[in-house]
């Protein structure tokens, strides 16, 4: 209580620190019972702080499935106390109690009475306690912080969910107790104006004295090599009353986007005077020189088209359990944004604090920001609409003057009264001229939308779940509709989990005790020692889908934009770990940020193309494109095509004509041909293109010798379709069999060239696998250039097949195409293996080898591959299986 | 001179609010574009009758035996048209599965049109992804059995094969086909007011699909879809309405 001057005429004291504290799992005053606020409390908590970080709560046996576990969970009132002097020197002031986050409902009981409750969320809590407290007294201060839900919202909203970020009881930040005048700058809004570079300053001035107030308002505006002063005079009666100031910031103001984030701060000064007593308070705010706009199909910035590279925010901070309010954890999130080539971020269902607009701010992020609104949020309930309406406002006041506030929504996915998320779509246009106003994310669209995310529009799909081996197609004609329009949660392919992160919990409120089952039953099932295979197998695929699935969002010229669900993984929902980061935002060493710039940055070359796998009779052709959202167009740019072999000797070359490229837009450059001719040997070749040498991205493709005559029978090699007595005789004999059997006859899933979509645990449906494992160092792939996981020549082999359950052999047989199972199944799966049988060599392959094979150069190759092995003398299958078991897996 | 600019702001009025009307005079019957049936007992959800979205027709024989029966369907994903010896009876989706059926008794055609919209719902509400109709499908409390299930390609058939001919007054959905002539390209927004559920060709490209129930009452028809002179356009109405026409507006249109 020594930390103020007392002449000061704003003083502020930390609350931080020590506070008595009390658990009320039963919530006394619900009942007779004494209330905890008659006591003192008995034990003892630090703040800023949450309950986990004490272990408070209820200590959980659980090892829950669909999400990480909360270690001590903790829902419903709790007590924080504290007895507080208030200075004598504060009469006649203002006095507030300021909470820069709490988790949901903050009461403030002073001496037993309960004078004050706020229940945003996305906000500080900031409670008068003016008429309360009686400055030279000390009062008992006790606070209640109640994290039950205070309305009927979704149990999924990431501003309070369990399963993300946990629903925490606590309070973050900064937490003081404020004395002001009692006139004094309740809000200060600064809106630009980038036609002539001024803005438009709007105070509220409260005025508590019943008197009238005279004198000026004093800003200070400071940026890099930047000052300003200016005022003006304020005079009024009233209780409230709004000030507004046009500035001109002169020609050397810089104007604020995601290339030049230039930040200026303004400080208003209030001087005023009723006669008898001097008043002064000080308000400052950051803001940027920039304006937001609806263009045709993009938002506008400054009134230039910008493309969205975004990532979905789901609130994942196992960390800490609670979301960060510090600037360094933000900033290293919007760095690693910069370092993925990304420009923005959605805020899904929640809106992050202060910390996380100032660093957006700093590094040039655009930010969605929504209410804690998700699905039947908008069905009649007339509680939560009133929550909705207080809390849309308070948001726009708060965060409205960060440049980086670009797009506000409603929130996720709602159903309901669509009237109503026009009304608040309606007034926040209203309200707020700075930023874009969404009714809800991917349902119905609203009068008001001045954009739409969604995953399709009334012109088709605009969202992009997963690629394909060709990539002459886009997302442009579904994305023309009358409003900018954004892809909504493109990506979402899943990896198989990590088991090395389960050790990064050590110290959070949360453990991935799903992971531990997960591991064991993977142990159980004999296949623990492939847990790092599965993981970097399943990673890899991920990696080259999101590489497609971005590239066809940017060559989609008409769209806004798209948000990818997500670069790091969802804890929640079933467990999705679709990121290429961890839950703790750490890299998973999937992918360089360098080599993901190739396909996400603001410039980014891209090519169209028809298929991946080629005979080395055909022809590539490539239709090249410039993707270029950068601060520039490239004048005279040179264009450079290769092709490399395997070990990076360049086979081919040449230039597409010197042009200039146009910014804010998506580029043809030209078209060129390379003839496989002369490519003898099945390999695996790269087309690059570069812009100006810098601007480098690269495709893999496959070319294949055509193969006539294949799977032919020897004396020694039977190959049969069907198991029948030829082929168990054969065996019997000690010869060899190669049983591809078709797909129809064979039980077990479809096999899929993609690996599931977000988790299997949610969406139990097809294909419930996660990729394919490719023992591609044993000696049936010596003719079929293949890495250990599946890249796109596989493509006609993994969905012309089925997968076998091989869960009952024995654990050293591992099939060499090895397909990943769902995570919380684990069992072992193949679509090709080998194994002894009756003495007899057998190698069955789960692949159609009919259907249109003139079309399949890679699954001829792989049959030609195959076909020299089990001819070969490396053909030596080590473990036996029974012939029960070959027959378990046949319909006949 | 006072005239004359008087008579200018007239016409660009005139221009601005009456919106152009297109006729719908023509209609190709949907059996064109009929695919495989599928018979069984039950019914089977579009998953196992391989479509991933867009349109099934449900039928079976009912026979009926007071004039008013009650019709409940179990799941209707995502929104089916009912009708009755070619006479619509009325809308069933997932919240509302009940419908009543009034004819004299006897045995009739029960035919439900269904559309499976083939979005992702990924909601917590989420429990399984059948699309379709699956469960039972009862009349005054009887199970309906002897299903044929015919796939309709509605999105990948080519609509300058369909035939059309002059608009009867039948009920059935089906293709319905106006022409309208432009003067000038630039983009428009074709008004569906009053139209059921369906899907637009514009000179034979896809240009968007709509739904009464949403708020949306316009598709954006970009102006390089467009030509001048005659325009075709082509709809596909699962409800049928019995709208005859549309307007071109130079607006979006909302409810």
């Amino acid at each position: 209580m020594q930390a103020y001057a007392l002449k000061a005429q704003t003083v502020s004291v930390d609350l931080s620190g020590k506070w008595k504290f009390q658990t009320d799992v039963m919530d006394f005053r619900r009942g007779s019972l004494s209330p905890r606020y008659n006591h003192v409390l008995q034990e003892e908590i630090q703040l800023p702080g949450i309950t986990d970080d004490y272990k408070i709560g209820y200590k959980v046996p659980y090892q829950y499935i669909d999400r990480l576990t909360r270690k001590y969970e903790y829902m419903g009132p709790a007590w924080y106390q504290r007895d507080i002097e208030i200075p004598a020197a504060w009469k006649g002031k203002k006095i507030f109690m300021y909470f820069e986050r709490t988790h949901w409902l903050s009461s403030i009981y002073v001496d037993t009475k309960e004078v004050s409750a706020i229940d945003y969320i996305s906000v500080p809590h900031n409670h008068d306690l003016t008429n309360f407290v009686k400055p030279g007294k000390t009062h008992r201060i006790t606070v209640c912080i109640d994290n039950r839900f205070q309305y009927k919202t979704h149990k999924w909203n990431h501003a309070h969910t369990e399963f993300t970020q946990i629903n925490w009881n606590g309070i973050l930040g900064e937490m003081k107790l404020i004395a002001i005048d009692p006139v004094y700058l309740e809000d200060l809004q600064v809106y630009p104006n980038i036609a002539n570079n001024s803005v438009k300053v709007r105070l509220q001035v409260n005025n508590e004295t019943k008197k009238q107030f005279k004198g000026k308002a004093s800003f200070t505006i400071n940026g890099k090599n930047y000052s300003l002063k200016n005022e003006v005079a304020v005079v009024s009666t009233d209780s409230v009353t709004f000030v507004e100031a046009n500035i001109p910031m002169g020609k050397n103001a810089k104007l604020w986007d995601e290339f030049n984030p230039n930040v200026y701060e303004i400080t208003a000064q209030l001087q005023t005077s009723d006669g008898k007593a001097n008043y002064q308070h000080e308000k400052s705010t950051t803001f940027g020189l920039r304006e937001v706009k609806q263009g045709k199909n993009h938002v506008m910035l400054n009134n230039r088209p910008i493309h969205l590279r975004g990532n979905v925010e789901n609130a994942v901070f196992p960390k800490t359990g609670h979301v960060p309010v510090d600037d360094a954890s933000w900033e290293r999130i919007m760095l690693l944004m910069k370092d993925y080539g990304m420009n923005h971020l959605r805020f899904h269902s929640w809106c992050p604090p202060k910390a996380a607009f100032r660093m957006a701010d700093k590094h040039g992020i655009y930010f969605e920001v929504e209410m804690p609104m998700w699905g039947k949020d908008a069905e009649p309930d007339e509680a939560r609409y009133n929550f909705f309406r207080r809390e849309i406002k308070a948001i726009l006041k708060e965060y409205g003057n960060h440049p980086s506030f670009v797009l506000y929504c409603n929130g996720n996915e709602i159903t309901g009264n669509f009237d109503f998320i026009e009304e608040l779509t309606a007034e926040g246009i209203k309200l707020d001229p700075r930023h874009l106003f969404s009714g809800s994310t991917a349902r119905t669209r609203v009068k008001s939308d001045q954009y739409y995310v969604s995953q399709q529009t009334n012109k088709g799909p605009v969202k992009v779940y997963e690629g394909l081996p060709n990539t002459d197609w886009d997302r442009s004609a579904e994305s023309d509709v009358d409003v900018p329009v954004i892809s909504h949660e493109s990506g979402q392919r899943c990896v198989y989990p990590n088991f090395e992160e389960i050790k990064k919990y050590a110290n959070s409120p949360v453990e991935a005790r799903n992971f531990e089952v997960f591991r064991d039953m993977l142990q159980k099932n004999g296949m623990l020692d492939q847990a790092n295979d599965f993981f970097k197998a399943s990673g890899a695929l991920t990696v080259l889908e999101y590489k497609a699935v971005i590239e066809a969002l940017l060559r989609s010229s008409k769209s806004a934009g798209f948000q990818l669900l997500s670069i790091n993984d969802f804890p929640g929902q079933g467990y999705a770990p679709v990121g290429i980061l961890d839950p703790f935002w750490d890299s998973k060493g999937l992918v360089t940020p360098e080599k993901f710039r190739e396909f996400c940055a603001p410039t980014v070359a891209l090519l169209r193309y028809e298929k991946s796998s080629y005979f080395n009779t055909e022809t590539f052709t490539g239709k090249a494109e410039v993707y270029n959202f950068s601060n520039a167009d490239i004048k005279n740019a040179k264009l450079k095509w290769w092709l490399t072999d395997e070990s990076g000797k360049v086979l081919q070359k040449g230039n597409l004509k010197n042009q200039t490229i146009a910014n804010d837009n998506v580029s043809p450059v030209g078209e060129f041909s390379i003839s496989l001719k002369g490519i003898s040997v099945a390999q695996k070749l790269t087309v690059h293109l570069s812009v100006n040498d810098q601007i480098k991205n690269s495709w893999n493709i496959w070319v294949y010798p055509s193969h006539q005559d294949l799977m032919q029978s020897t004396d020694q090699v039977l190959y049969t379709s069907v198991y029948d007595d030829a082929a168990k005789k054969q065996l019997a004999q000690g010869k060899s069999v190669v049983l591809y059997p078709t797909p129809e006859n064979v039980k077990g899933r479809k096999s899929m060239f993609h690996n599931h979509f977000w988790n299997p645990i949610m969406f139990a449906w097809a294909p419930m696998t996660i990729g394919n494992l490719v023992h591609n160092e044993q000696p049936m792939f010596k003719d079929f250039t293949t890495s250990y996981h599946t890249d796109w020549q596989w493509w006609d082999i993994l969905n012309n097949a089925k997968v076998i359950e091989m869960q009952n052999t024995p654990e050293k047989l591992r099939p060499f195409i090895q397909v990943i199972d769902s995570y919380d199944n684990n069992q072992k799966l193949g679509i090709g293996f080998e194994a002894k049988v009756n003495g007899g060599k057998l190698l069955v392959l789960a692949v159609d080898t009919k259907t249109d094979m003139d079309k399949r150069p890679a699954t001829q190759q792989l049959l030609y591959s195959i076909d020299n092995y089990v001819k070969s003398d490396k053909f030596s299958p080590q473990v036996p299986v029974e012939e029960t078991f070959i027959q378990s897996f046949l319909n006949k | 001179m006072w005239n004359k600019i008087a008579l200018g702001v007239t016409m660009l009025a005139s221009q601005t609010l009456v919106a152009q009307e297109i006729v719908f005079n023509q209609k190709a019957a949907l059996e064109q574009v009929y695919q495989k049936p599928v018979e069984a007992e039950g019914l089977l959800p579009m998953n196992d009758l391989n479509v991933d979205f867009g349109y099934v027709l449900y039928q079976s024989e009912i026979t009926t035996q007071s004039e008013s029966e009650d019709l409940e369907l179990e799941n209707v994903r995502d929104y089916a048209a009912v009708y009755v010896n070619g006479k619509l009876q009325g809308r069933v989706t997932d919240n509302n599965k009940k419908i009543t059926i009034k004819t004299n008794p006897g045995k009739y055609l029960l035919q439900i049109y269904v559309e499976n919209i083939g979005r992702i719902t990924y909601g917590p509400e989420i429990t399984d992804n059948s699309k379709g109709l699956f469960g039972e499908v009862t009349l005054d409390g009887n199970e309906v059995e002897n299903w044929k299930m015919v796939p309709l390609n509605i999105k990948k058939y080519p609509v300058k094969d369909l035939k059309f001919e002059n608009r009867a007054e039948v009920e059935t959905p089906g293709f319905y086909r106006g022409k309208f002539e432009l003067k000038e390209l630039k983009n428009n927004y074709l008004d569906i007011t009053g139209w059921g559920m369906g899907e637009v060709w514009v000179n034979q490209k896809y240009v968007g699909s709509y739904w009464e129930e949403e708020k949306q009452r316009s598709i954006l028809i970009p102006s390089e879809d467009l030509v001048q002179g005659e325009n075709e356009i082509v709809v596909f109405e699962l409800k049928n309405n019995q709208q005859k026409t549309m307007k071109l507006s130079q607006t979006p249109v909302f409810k």
